[in-house]
């Protein structure tokens, strides 16, 4: 502890504490405090008993330690069959996606190929757009395909929605690899796709865990294209089971809490997973020549 | 390994043309330096050989094979960067062995070759490291390692040297030389050092503005430059050219402004009695107590081998290196003569040398 606080309020190699740092420190302490305040109330009131969420505060820990609502919500919720919806439209759409865009990437940022900056400006164009906006003619254009209430009518907008974004930032990346790099491949023989699966996806691993955290999350949590286009609750993924828990059990707070720390769950080992790789990765200079 | 033959090669980038029908022959086993001028085109005319750039005109053909449609990986060449690009995310035996690799070579014979490489550049310890591992000068021998593996018909080089500190650039400069004489395979080096051109080349090509000014070995280049380019590009300090007069009897040249006369015993005959540019390089200039024209010293700078003198000549400025150390004061003067042999004459209007 000592040491943490000679060194943490303190310029490199001085000894006077610089009041910036203890601001820089209290602001990021009390960021941290506003994000871990809703968890924990959430985590405590999933092991709560109805009556201790009425008789105890919200940041009170649980008197007792009550798992039941976690079999009760599984149950409820029907998430048997939630969850593998959940896990089959992303297992499939983020490495998909994220494929697709490197891909896509690659090209633009190397392949010599007339109109490139039309395209590009036509994928960053994607990115630009509110999805809000695209629900309406979203929900005809799918239900003109046959694709309502299945998993091919949620994956191909969830592709169209995530890739500009994933291009944007990998075509930024890949743009800037040293050509000479691509050229050495070049001269060893490579093919364009050897380049792209040997050089430019080992050097952007860190960039490609970053995205495929970021994607997970965002598909894993999706509600708003999936609330339009599953009308059937048998399709339905796990952030649409919740919106029935607050309409049925309304005053049952512990069943929904468990619900809801059941979903993000997988969210957060994937981050863990992921996230000392994508540290790791940058760390280690990988890119530099 | 092959000879090189390049015939009128062009180079257009949209408007602008970098190569104008640029001609060299190389021989098989040569060691040939491009050298020119930033900016002269010498990285472009390897690229084309290397078939990174596309070729806008003429030919260019390789153990007398045209390549102008081929792809670089078709044509048999290793190319060393600037750079050095080599994968940061491989270790040094999997940057060597990454070519053979992609030709389908089994295991054992990349690991072999491998090795082999390795040894001849004393890489042994370093297989296991990765790029960002590895001081400049092991870098560069990386990529020396990973060309020499494919055993190709012809070496490429792109200023290897230039981001080395000065003393590891002479040491990589002999070795270099070394390795192409030992393995006898036909190599083109880019530079923008003459130095590095002379000690290194059979044939140096001298560029300019895209254009080949002079090609021959280097020491012909140095005795008979075939103009005031390559005359002043090649050597170190640079030739001294001063404007004057050849006398009607072909023996007395009347330098600058102030005329003063010269004794050059050999003028060339087509110089006698014109206007020339006189080329001496500053290593062919002696003290000369009997027959020496006076020389007004401007700057005098020992560096323990050499003396050089910065001097007004009939009111031109010449360079002089003087082998022997001699005290000197600014604003005195020496008796300076020219060995008449050892001078070189050009036309002031075409810049060509007359012989
Ligand atoms: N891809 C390119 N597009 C346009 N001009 C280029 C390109 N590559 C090189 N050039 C131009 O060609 C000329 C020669 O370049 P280069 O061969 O790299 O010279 P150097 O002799 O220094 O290696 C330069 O004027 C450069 O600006
Ligand atoms: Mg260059």
């Amino acid at each position: 502890m000592t040491t943490m606080f000679s060194t943490a309020f303190r310029p490199l190699g001085s000894d006077r504490i610089d009041p910036f740092l203890v601001v820089l420190w209290i602001a990021l302490i009390a960021i941290a405090l506003i994000w871990v305040a809703p968890i924990i109330f959430i985590v405590f009131t999933s092991l709560k008993t109805n009556a201790d969420v009425m008789g105890t505060g919200a940041f009170t820990p649980p008197p007792e330690l009550f798992t039941q609502n976690y079999p009760d919500a599984w149950q409820r919720g029907n998430f048997a069959t939630r969850f593998a919806n959940s896990v089959i439209i992303t297992l499939v759409k983020v490495p998909v996606g994220l494929m697709l865009s490197a891909m896509a990437a690659y090209a633009l940022a190397r392949i010599t190929l007339k109109g490139k900056k039309l395209l590009l400006l036509l994928v960053l164009f994607g990115t630009m757009i509110p999805f809000q906006v695209m629900l309406a003619p979203l929900f005809t254009l799918v239900n003109s395909m046959g694709l309502l209430n299945t998993r091919l009518g949620l994956f191909l907008p969830y592709i169209a929605f995530g890739v500009p974004y994933q291009v944007f930032v990998l075509h930024g990346f890949f743009k800037e690899v040293p050509h000479e790099l691509s050229e050495a491949a070049l001269m060893d023989g490579a093919s364009h796709f050897t380049i792209f699966r040997r050089i430019f996806l080992p050097i952007s691993l860190p960039i490609l865990a970053a995205l495929l955290i970021l994607d997970f999350v965002s598909t894993w949590n999706e509600f708003a294209m999936a609330l339009v286009l599953l009308l059937d609750s048998k399709m339905w993924t796990l952030p649409l089971s919740l919106m029935v828990f607050q309409g049925e059990f309304g005053s049952e707070y512990g069943p929904l809490n468990a619900a809801i720390v059941t979903t993000v769950l997988p969210a957060v080992i994937v981050y863990l997973i992921f996230q000392r790789y994508f540290v790791g990765g940058l760390t280690s200079g990988a890119v530099k020549g | 390994m092959a000879s090189v033959h390049i015939q009128n090669a062009r180079k257009t980038f949209g408007d602008s043309t970098v190569l104008h029908d640029v001609s060299v022959d190389m021989d098989d086993g040569s060691f040939v330096v491009l050298v020119g001028p930033s900016g002269c085109g010498k990285s472009t005319l390897l690229r084309m050989i290397a078939g990174l750039e596309t070729i806008s005109g003429g030919d260019i053909s390789i153990g007398g094979k045209s390549v102008n449609r081929l792809a670089p990986k078709d044509r048999d060449i290793a190319m060393v960067f600037q750079s050095y690009a080599l994968y940061p995310q491989m270790t040094v035996a999997q940057n060597m062995g990454f070519s053979l690799e992609l030709i389908g070579a089994k295991k054992p014979e990349i690991a072999t070759k491998v090795e082999h490489a390795a040894k001849i550049l004393g890489l042994e310890p370093l297989l296991s490291r990765y790029p960002r591992q590895l001081s400049g000068g092991q870098r560069q021998r990386v990529a020396m390692g990973r060309a020499i593996v494919r055993d190709p018909k012809v070496f490429l080089f792109d200023e290897p040297l230039s981001n080395l500190d000065a003393k590891l650039r002479v040491q990589m400069r002999a070795e270099i030389k070394a390795l192409q004489k030992r393995l006898g395979t036909t190599t083109i080096y880019v530079t923008h050092d003459q130095i590095e051109a002379m000690t290194m080349a059979d044939k140096i090509v001298v560029m300019r503005d895209g254009k080949v000014e002079q090609i021959g070995a280097p020491l012909d280049l140095y005795d008979r430059p075939a103009n005031t380019f390559v005359a002043s590009f090649i050597g170190s300090p640079s030739m001294n050219f001063i404007e004057g007069v050849v006398a009607n009897d072909g023996k007395t040249f009347f330098a600058g402004a102030e005329k003063l006369g010269i004794p050059i015993p050999l003028c060339p005959a087509q110089a006698v009695g014109k206007a020339v540019l006189l080329g001496v390089r500053p290593e062919h200039i002696v003290i000369d107590r009997e027959a020496g024209v006076p020389a007004e010293v401007w700057v005098v700078e020992p560096t323990g081998a050499e003396t050089h003198l910065v001097v007004s000549l009939g009111g031109a400025q010449v360079t002089c290196v003087l082998k022997e150390r001699i005290s000197l004061q600014e604003g005195q003067t020496v008796p300076l003569a020219f060995d008449a042999s050892l001078c070189h004459f050009f036309d002031p209007q075409t810049t060509l040398r007359l012989v």
